[in-house]
C-alpha cells in the first residue's frame, strides 16, 4: 500500500504536471464524472479520476505508465462535465512530454507508433498522407491485410486511390523547419 | 460574401466528398471560399499528445498564412482543424512568452485577429435557417435523419464557444430547413473514438456500434455528421450495416438541385443511394 511521507519529493511530480498542463489537479474532487463520462474508460483503461488520485498521489511510475492518457482522444467531454473544470487532454499531453523526456517506455506502443508515423508524415510532406500513414502502420505491426475488404470496396467505388498509399508525395520546407526548429530547442 | 478556406489533410485524401460538397455548397450560397496558400497539417491528435509546442506551432503556421489573404474569416470543415486553430491563437494572445517562442519557430508575426470558424457554424450563423431555405429547389421530404455533431465542434465549450455541447441544435436547424425530419436523440456528442481507428479498432467498433444502433432504434435513414472522422468511422465500423453516414453538406447540396454523384454520395460504404431513391430525392 502506498503511503505518503509528507517529503517535498513527492509533490514535485505533482507541480510539475500542473504547470505544464495549466490544469489545478489539487481541486480534484474525485467525483467520478469524468471517467463516467470518458469514451476511453474501460476495465483495462483507468479513466482520468484514477490517473488524478495517481498523480496527487505522487505515484509517478503508475501514473506515467497508466494507458488512459495514450488512449485520451481529447474528446473533452469530461472537461466540460468537471465541475472544477479540469481539462484532462492538456493533462496527457504533460504526461506524454514527461515520459518522452524521462525514457518512459510508452505502455501503449501501438497508439504511439501511429501517431509517430503519423507525425513523420506530416514533417516529411507538411500534410499528412492518411493512406500511407495507415500502409506504414499496418506493415510494422504486422497486419498488411487488415481493413484490406473496405479499402477494396472504397477503392472500388472510387472515393479513395490505391496510388495514395505508395510512399512519396511533395515536401514542405517551411514545415520540416519548424520540426527541426522546435527539437534544437528541447 | 468572402472568407478563406483551410480543407485540412484529409479533405484531401479520404474525405474528397466533404470537401467537394463543402466547395459546392458555399459557391451556391454566394460564399467565395479563397484556400490559405500552401497551408499544412495542423499537427491533429498526435501533436496534441506528443508534444504541445508542435501543436500551437503548426496552427500557429496556418494562422500566419491566413493572416496574408484580405480576408477576416477562416472557414474550416475539420472540426479538430478548427478546435486546434482556435485553441493556438487564443493560447497564443494569452501568453506573451509562448507567442514569442512559437512566432521565432514559424519565422512569422501572428497578429490573431482572424475570425475562425467552422463551416457548420459559419453556415448557421452568417447564413442561417431562412437563407438555406431560399436556396431549397428539391425538399428533402420524407428523409428522417439523426444530427450527429461528435466531440470536437462543441466540447470543451471553453474552448470551441460553439452550441451546446451536450445538446448542439445549429445542424438541427438547417438539416429542417431543407424539409427533412430530425430525430431528437441523446447520441449527438457521443465520441466515436476518433483517431483510435487504426490503432485500437475494437474500441472504436464497440464506440460506433452503439451510436448506429440507437440510430436504427430512432428509426434515422441516416447519421449526418460534420466531421470526415466521425464519418470515416460510424461507415467503417459499423460491420458492413446498411446505415448511410452522410456529411450535412451532401444533403444541403441535394436540397439546392445537386447530382449525387457530384456530392459523393456513391463514395460511401454504407450506400445511401437506394434509400435516397425510394424516397423520390434522386432519381
Amino acid at each position: 500500500m502506498l503511503r505518503l511521507t509528507g517529503q517535498p519529493t513527492e509533490r514535485a511530480f505533482l507541480h510539475k504536471v500542473m504547470e505544464m498542463s495549466g490544469q489545478d489537479l489539487l481541486d480534484c474532487l474525485q467525483c467520478g464524472k469524468c471517467s463516467g463520462s470518458c469514451p476511453i474508460a474501460s476495465e483495462t483503461v483507468a479513466g482520468p479520476r484514477r490517473l488524478i488520485a495517481r498523480i496527487l498521489a505522487g505515484m509517478k511510475d503508475e501514473a506515467l505508465e497508466d494507458a488512459t492518457w495514450w488512449y485520451c482522444v481529447a474528446c473533452g467531454t469530461c472537461a466540460g462535465r468537471c465541475p472544477v473544470e479540469i481539462n484532462m487532454y492538456e493533462v496527457a499531453t504533460a504526461l506524454c512530454e514527461i515520459a518522452e523526456a524521462e525514457g518512459v517506455k510508452p505502455s501503449e506502443p501501438d497508439i504511439h507508433l501511429f501517431e509517430e508515423l503519423f507525425l513523420k508524415s506530416v514533417q516529411k510532406t507538411g500534410r499528412v498522407r492518411e493512406l500511407q500513414a495507415v500502409m506504414q502502420y499496418n506493415l510494422r505491426t504486422f497486419h498488411p491485410f487488415k481493413d484490406m475488404v473496405p479499402g477494396m470496396k472504397l477503392i472500388f467505388k472510387g472515393a479513395i486511390s490505391p496510388k495514395e498509399m505508395l510512399p512519396g508525395g511533395g515536401s514542405d520546407p517551411k514545415v520540416a523547419r519548424i520540426f527541426s526548429r522546435l527539437a534544437e530547442k528541447e | 460574401m468572402k472568407a478563406s478556406y483551410y480543407p485540412g489533410c484529409s479533405l484531401e485524401g479520404t474525405a474528397k466528398p466533404y470537401d467537394h460538397s463543402s466547395r459546392a455548397v458555399c459557391e451556391a450560397l454566394g460564399i467565395g471560399l479563397e484556400d490559405i496558400p500552401d497551408w499544412s497539417c495542423c499537427g491533429s491528435s498526435p501533436a496534441l499528445k506528443m508534444n504541445k509546442d508542435l501543436s500551437t506551432a503548426l496552427a500557429a503556421h496556418n494562422l500566419a498564412l491566413s493572416e496574408t489573404q484580405s480576408v477576416e474569416d477562416v472557414v474550416i470543415p475539420c472540426p479538430f482543424c478548427f478546435r486546434r486553430l482556435l485553441s493556438a491563437q487564443a493560447e497564443l494572445a494569452a501568453d506573451p512568452d509562448l507567442k514569442a517562442r512559437i512566432e521565432g519557430a514559424v519565422e512569422a508575426e501572428i497578429q490573431g485577429t482572424t475570425g475562425i470558424h467552422s463551416l457548420l457554424g459559419f453556415l448557421a450563423e452568417r447564413v442561417g435557417a431562412d437563407g438555406v431555405r431560399k436556396k431549397v429547389q428539391r425538399p428533402l421530404k420524407g428523409l428522417r435523419v439523426a444530427p450527429y455533431y461528435g466531440c470536437y465542434l462543441v466540447k470543451p465549450h471553453d474552448v470551441t464557444g460553439f452550441d451546446d455541447p451536450e445538446n448542439p441544435t445549429s445542424m438541427d436547424d438547417l438539416l429542417t430547413a431543407l424539409g427533412a425530419e430530425t430525430v431528437d436523440w441523446d447520441f449527438k456528442t457521443e465520441c466515436c473514438g476518433a483517431g483510435l481507428a487504426v490503432s485500437k479498432t475494437e474500441t472504436v467498433r464497440d464506440l460506433c456500434r452503439r451510436i448506429v444502433a440507437e440510430a436504427v432504434h430512432q428509426k434515422a435513414d441516416a447519421v449526418v455528421v460534420a466531421c470526415q472522422l466521425c464519418q470515416a468511422n460510424l461507415d467503417m465500423r459499423q460491420d458492413g450495416g446498411a446505415m448511410p453516414v452522410l456529411y450535412f453538406t451532401q444533403l444541403m447540396g441535394l436540397a439546392f438541385g445537386m447530382s449525387a454523384k457530384d456530392l459523393g454520395l456513391k463514395h460511401h460504404l454504407a450506400s445511401p443511394m437506394k434509400m435516397l431513391k425510394a424516397k423520390g430525392i434522386v432519381s
